[in-house]
C-alpha cells in the first residue's frame, strides 16, 4: 500500500480527486454521466496523441511534429473523402500511412543524422504545417459525406444517464481505449518496449546490451506520427470538417498532458495509466472552469499556475525520495 | 569539407528558390490563391501604366474573404488593373503590418486593408501615404485620417440593431438570456455591431439579458463550435446567440445542432449565405444576414482605380460595380463610402 | 599566419553561416534587383529584424544552459502589455517624455520579475526548463488576456511610436537598440567571468557545481537575461505596432529556437556564438523579406526556413561524422 501511495501517479490522481470535488461543489452538472462523456469525447484527439508520445518521451526524444502530421492527416483524409468518396477503412488507412510516413523521416533522421529530435520535429514541422497551408489556403473542407457524419456521431453500448435515459459511448471513445491498450501492452511486455525504457534510462548501456537504437528510434516516431494521423480523422469525425489553421500550438497541449501523467523530460519513465490521468487531468480543469463560470480570461491563468505547482510538486516530492536514500552515486 | 558543404547548399538553395519562384501560384481547393500575380520586377512593370492595387483581407482562408478576393480579382480583370489580393493566414494584426511594409516595397500603387486592429496598422499606413500610396480601408475601419477613402458594406449601427431584432424575432419573445459571440476581439467593425447592438437593445428590449461578457472566436468555426457547447452547458437557461464573422454563426449552429437544441436555443447572426443553408434548413441557424461579399471586393477595387484615376468622389456617382453600374453612395465627410442594406437569408 | 589559421578553425562555423548569408543577399539582389536592393527595403528589413532578433538572442541564454525558454514571446507580451497602460492613460499625452521613459523601465522591470519566477522555478524548485517555461508562458499569457480583455491596448504618444518606427542619421532605431543588445550580449555571455559560468554550466552542471560555482544563481541570472531581452523585443514591437496585444510575436517563439540552432548553439548547452545567433536571424529575415517580394506563396516561406534548418543541421552533422572518421583513419593508420 506504501508503495502504491510514493508512485508519481497517485499524486496526480489525489490531484485530479481534489479538483473534482472543488468543481462539483461549484457546479453539480459536471458528474452527470453526459458530461462526463462529453468531456471525454473532447479530449480524445489529445488522448491519443499524448499515447503516441508517451513513448517519444520515455525514450528521451519529443516530437513537435504531430502538429504537421494530425492537420495533413486531416486535409489529406478529408480531400479523399471529398473527392472520391471512399470508405472508412481507406480513410483511416490513408491517415496511417501519412502518420508513419512523417514519424519515418523524423526518425531517420534523428537516428541517422544526429540530428537532436527537438530540432528535427521542429523542422519537420515548419516544412508540413507550411505544405498543409500551402495546399488547402487555410480554406476549410466542409462538405464531408454523409456517412463519415455518421460514423462521427456513432456510438456503441448503452448506459444510463443522468435523468432516466441512456447513453452510449462515442466511438471516438473506444478508439481512445484501444489506443491505451496497444501502447500498454508494446511498452510492458515487447522487446521494442522495453527496449524504449532503456533508451531513455542510459543510450550507452542500452546500445551496448544489443538493442538496435536506430530501429527503435525510427519505431517510436513513426507510432507517434501514426497516433498523430489516426487522431486527425477521430478530429474530424468530431468536428465534422477540416479547418487546417486549428491545430496549432497542440503540440505543446500534448507534451503537458504526458509530462503531468509522469513521464520525465530526459527520458526514462512513464506510463501509460500516468498519460491517462495527466489527459483527464487536463480535461477536468478545462471542462470545471467553464463550469464554474470562471472567465475565460481567468481560465489561461489558472492552467499556468497548476501547470507550475502540479511540476513543482512531483520534482519536490522526488526530491525528498533521493534524499531518503544513500546513494553513492553522484546526482544532483 | 564544410565550406565545400557550404557552398554546395548555398547553390542547392538557389536552385530550389528559383524553382519555387517559377511555381509560386500554385493551385489551391479552387480558390484565390494567396501567392499573387506578378512574380519578379519586371511583370510588374511590364504593363506600364497598368496600376496595381493591392487588396488585404483580414485572413484568408475562410469562405468570406475568398468571395471577396473573387469580387476584387474580377474588377481587376474588368477595369484593366493589377489587382494583388494577399493577407495572413490567421487573423493577425501584426503580421498584416509586416505583409503591408512588403507591398510599400513592392511600390504598390494603392492599399486596401481590412485591419484586424485598426491601431496597429496606422503607423505603417503613414509609411505607406508617405511613399505616395492610395490608401483604402474596406469591411472594416481604421477610424483615422491616414485613409483617403473607407469602403463600409453596410452602416454598422444599422447592422447591429438589425441583428438584435433579427433574435428577439426568432426567440418569439424579447425577454430571457442570450449571448454574443463575436470574432477577433478588436476588429472594429464587429465591436461597432454589439456596441450599437447593445444600446438597441438595453432601450428597446430591457428584458434581455446578456449572460456574460461577448465571447471571441477569432474567426474560426471550431472555436465557435466548442464555446458554444461550453455556453450550453454553463447557462442552461439560454435562449438566444447573436454571432457576430461570418464563422461564428455556423460553429454555434453547429453545437446548437448537436445538442439537439434548435427549439430552445435560438442563433442568428452574419453568414455567408451559401454556407448557411445547410443549417438553415434544420433551424439550428435561424437567420442569416450579410451582403454580397464578391460585390465588395469589386467595388473596393473600382473606387481605387477611379480615385488613382484621378477622379474625386462625389455622392451618386456612377461606379461600376459587379452587377452593372451603381450609384455612390457618399457620406458627408467625402470619405465614407456604404455598399447598401443589409440582406437577410432564411430557410429556402 | 598561426594565428589567423586558428581563428579561422575556431569559427568556421560562424563563417560558414556568414557564406550562407552572402550566398542568400546575393540570391534575392538577383531576383529582384531593384526592390530588394532598394534602400526602402533595406530598412524595412532593418526595422523587421531587431524584435526578432532579441527574442533569439533571450532564446540563445536559456538554450546555452541546456535548457528553453518557451515563455519568451508571452514575456515580451506581458511586459509591453504593462507599459502600454502606462502609455496609454491620459496623463501620457500631457507628459511624453516622462511617460516614455517610465514605460521603458516598466517594460524592463516586468521583464526581470517573470525572469526571476521562470529562474526560481529551475533553478531552485528544479523542475525541467521546458515544463516551467510551457506553465509560464500559460500563466503570462493568461495575466495579459486578462489585462486587455483579448483586445488590444492602443494609442501611444508620437514620442514613443518613434522607437519602433524612427530613425537617426538614417539608421532605424530598433537596429541602434539591437545593435547594443547584441554587442551588451557578448561582452556579457563570451567575455565576463559571469558568461563562461554560463557556458560551463550548459557543459556540465553537476561538474560546474563541483568546482564551487552557484550553478543555482547562474541559472537564475540566465532566465531573467533571456526575458530582459524578450522586454526588449517586447517594447519594440509594441512601439512598431502603435498597440499591445497577447499575440504579438508568438510566431517567434519557435523560430526563435530555430535561428539559435542554426546559429550554431548546441540544444544540449555548452556551446554557441552570439555571432552565430546574430548572423542565422539576419539569415532568417532575408530569406523571408526575400521570398516576400517575390510573390512567393507565404507558406512556401515557412517550409524553406524548415528545410533550411534541418538541411544546414544535416550538413554540420554528417561533416562532424566525415571529419571524426577521417581522424580515426589517420590515427589508426600511423
Amino acid at each position: 500500500m506504501k508503495k502504491l501511495l510514493r508512485k508519481k501517479e497517485f499524486s496526480i490522481f489525489l490531484i485530479i480527486v481534489f479538483i473534482s470535488i472543488v468543481i462539483t461543489v461549484a457546479s453539480p452538472t459536471f458528474l452527470r454521466p453526459d458530461n462526463l462523456i462529453d468531456v471525454l469525447k473532447g479530449n480524445v484527439v489529445l488522448g491519443i496523441m499524448a499515447l503516441g508520445m508517451l513513448p517519444v518521451l520515455i525514450s528521451g526524444g519529443i516530437d513537435l511534429s504531430v502538429t504537421g502530421t494530425i492537420a495533413l492527416s486531416a486535409v489529406l483524409c478529408g480531400k479523399l473523402m471529398v473527392t472520391y468518396g471512399s470508405n472508412i477503412w481507406m480513410v483511416f488507412l490513408l491517415a496511417i500511412l501519412i502518420g508513419a510516413g512523417i514519424g519515418f523521416l523524423d526518425g531517420i533522421i534523428i537516428a541517422k543524422l544526429r540530428i537532436p529530435p527537438i530540432v528535427t520535429t521542429l523542422g519537420m514541422q515548419s516544412v508540413f504545417v507550411g505544405i498543409v497551408l500551402l495546399y488547402t489556403n487555410g480554406d476549410w473542407i466542409t462538405n464531408l459525406p454523409p456517412w463519415f457524419k455518421q460514423f462521427g456521431t456513432f456510438t456503441v453500448g448503452v448506459l444510463p444517464n443522468g435523468s432516466g435515459g441512456t447513453l452510449g459511448i462515442p466511438v471516438q471513445i473506444v478508439f481512445l481505449i484501444a489506443a491505451g491498450l496497444i501502447t500498454w501492452f508494446v511498452l510492458k511486455y515487447t522487446l521494442i518496449g522495453r527496449g524504449i525504457y532503456a533508451i531513455g534510462g542510459s543510450r550507452s548501456s542500452a546500445l551496448r546490451v544489443g538493442y538496435n537504437i536506430d530501429r527503435i528510434q525510427v519505431f517510436i516516431y513513426m507510432y507517434c506520427g501514426v497516433m498523430a494521423g489516426i487522431a486527425g480523422v477521430l478530429h474530424t469525425s468530431i468536428v465534422q470538417q477540416v479547418d487546417p489553421n486549428t491545430f496549432t500550438g497542440m503540440e505543446l497541449n500534448v507534451i503537458v498532458a504526458v509530462v503531468i501523467g509522469g513521464a520525465s523530460t530526459v527520458g526514462g519513465s512513464g506510463t501509460v495509466f500516468g498519460t491517462f490521468l495527466g489527459v483527464i487531468l487536463m480535461a477536468v480543469l478545462e471542462n470545471g472552469m467553464v463550469l464554474a463560470r470562471i472567465p475565460t480570461f481567468w481560465q489561461k491563468i489558472v492552467m499556468g499556475i497548476i501547470i507550475v505547482i502540479a511540476t513543482s510538486f512531483d520534482v519536490i516530492n522526488h526530491k525528498r525520495e533521493q534524499n531518503k536514500l544513500v546513494r553513492v552515486d553522484i546526482e544532483e | 569539407m564544410k565550406k565545400v558543404l557550404a557552398l554546395i547548399l548555398s547553390a542547392a538553395l538557389c536552385l530550389s528558390m528559383a524553382a519555387c519562384d517559377g511555381g509560386s501560384t500554385p493551385t489551391t481547393v479552387g480558390s484565390q490563391p494567396a501567392a499573387d500575380s506578378g512574380k519578379t520586377d519586371s511583370a510588374d512593370e511590364s504593363k506600364s501604366g497598368t496600376k496595381t492595387i493591392a487588396v488585404m483581407p483580414k485572413l484568408v482562408g475562410i469562405p468570406y474573404f475568398t468571395q471577396t478576393g473573387e469580387g476584387a480579382q474580377q474588377a481587376g480583370k474588368d477595369l484593366g488593373v493589377n489587382v494583388i489580393y494577399t493577407g495572413p493566414t490567421k487573423a493577425d494584426a501584426a503580421e498584416q503590418v509586416k505583409m503591408i511594409e512588403d507591398l510599400i516595397t513592392r511600390k504598390v500603387d494603392a492599399i486596401c486593408v481590412a485591419p484586424n486592429d485598426a491601431a496597429a496598422v496606422i503607423p505603417v499606413l503613414q509609411k505607406a501615404k508617405a511613399a505616395g500610396i492610395l490608401i483604402l480601408d474596406w469591411d472594416t475601419p481604421v477610424n483615422d485620417e491616414v485613409v483617403d477613402a473607407s469602403v463600409h458594406q453596410i452602416d454598422d449601427k444599422e447592422f447591429g440593431e438589425h441583428l438584435v431584432d433579427q433574435l428577439v424575432k426568432a426567440m418569439g419573445t424579447d425577454s430571457g438570456d442570450f449571448a454574443y459571440v463575436t470574432g477577433g476581439l478588436s476588429a472594429p467593425n464587429l465591436n461597432a455591431w454589439y456596441d450599437a447592438g447593445m444600446a438597441y437593445a438595453k432601450t428597446k428590449y430591457p428584458n434581455l439579458h446578456l449572460v456574460t461578457d461577448k465571447i471571441p472566436t477569432d474567426e474560426k468555426q471550431q472555436v465557435a463550435y466548442t464555446k458554444t457547447l461550453d455556453l450550453i452547458k454553463a447557462y442552461p437557461d439560454l435562449k438566444g446567440i447573436v454571432a457576430l464573422s461570418t464563422p461564428a454563426p455556423l460553429g454555434c449552429a453547429q453545437a446548437v445542432r448537436e445538442k439537439g437544441l434548435q427549439g430552445k436555443i435560438s442563433v442568428v447572426g452574419s453568414a455567408v449565405e451559401a454556407d448557411s443553408q445547410e443549417f438553415l434548413e434544420d433551424g439550428s441557424l435561424d437567420s442569416a444576414s450579410l451582403w454580397d461579399c464578391a460585390s465588395l471586393g469589386y467595388l473596393t477595387v473600382s473606387i481605387a482605380k477611379t480615385m488613382l484615376d484621378g477622379q474625386k468622389l462625389t455622392n451618386g456617382m456612377e461606379l461600376k460595380g459587379k452587377d452593372g453600374t451603381i450609384k455612390l453612395q457618399l457620406k458627408s465627410d467625402g470619405k465614407t463610402i456604404i455598399m447598401g442594406p443589409p440582406a437577410d437569408y432564411v430557410k429556402k | 599566419m598561426k594565428s589567423w589559421k586558428a581563428w579561422k578553425a575556431k569559427h568556421s562555423n560562424e563563417l560558414t553561416l556568414l557564406l550562407i548569408l552572402l550566398g542568400v543577399f546575393v540570391l534575392m539582389s538577383v531576383l529582384s534587383p531593384s526592390k530588394f536592393l532598394s534602400p526602402g527595403n533595406i530598412q524595412t528589413m532593418a526595422f523587421q529584424m531587431p524584435e526578432f532578433g532579441l527574442m533569439a538572442l533571450g532564446m540563445m541564454a536559456a538554450i546555452l544552459t541546456g535548457g528553453i525558454n518557451l515563455s519568451i514571446t508571452s514575456v515580451g507580451a506581458l511586459s509591453g502589455i504593462v507599459s502600454a497602460f502606462v502609455l496609454s492613460s491620459p496623463w501620457a499625452k500631457t507628459n511624453p517624455v516622462l511617460a516614455t521613459l517610465l514605460a521603458v523601465v516598466v517594460c524592463v522591470a516586468i521583464a526581470a520579475l517573470t525572469g526571476l519566477l521562470n529562474g526560481f522555478v529551475i533553478a531552485y524548485v528544479g523542475v525541467a526548463a521546458m515544463l516551467t517555461t510551457l506553465g509560464t508562458m500559460t500563466l503570462f499569457d493568461g495575466i495579459s488576456l486578462n489585462l486587455t480583455k483579448g483586445g488590444s491596448i492602443a494609442g501611444f504618444p508620437s514620442l514613443f511610436i518613434q522607437i519602433g518606427n524612427g530613425s537617426v542619421g538614417g539608421i532605424p532605431i530598433p537596429i541602434l537598440i539591437y545593435t547594443v543588445a547584441v554587442v551588451a550580449a557578448y561582452y556579457i555571455l563570451e567575455r565576463s567571468a559571469w558568461g563562461i559560468q554560463v557556458y560551463m554550466t550548459g557543459c556540465n552542471r553537476i561538474a560546474t557545481s563541483f568546482s564551487g560555482i552557484n550553478t543555482k544563481r547562474t541559472l537564475l541570472l540566465v532566465y531573467v537575461f533571456s526575458s530582459v531581452m524578450a522586454g526588449l523585443g517586447g517594447l519594440i514591437i509594441i512601439s512598431r505596432y502603435n498597440s499591445a496585444k497577447v499575440d504579438y510575436g508568438s510566431s517567434y517563439m519557435m523560430n526563435s529556437v530555430a535561428a539559435v540552432v542554426l546559429g550554431g548553439t548546441s540544444i544540449n548547452g555548452g556551446h554557441g556564438t552570439v555571432a552565430g545567433t546574430v548572423i542565422a536571424v539576419a539569415i532568417i529575415q532575408m530569406v523571408s523579406s526575400g521570398l516576400n517580394i517575390l510573390g512567393v506563396n507565404r507558406y512556401i516561406v515557412d517550409i524553406v526556413i524548415g528545410v533550411i534548418l534541418i538541411a544546414v543541421l544535416a550538413i554540420r552533422s554528417l561533416a562532424g561524422i566525415y571529419d571524426r572518421a577521417k581522424l580515426l583513419r589517420k590515427h589508426t593508420a600511423s
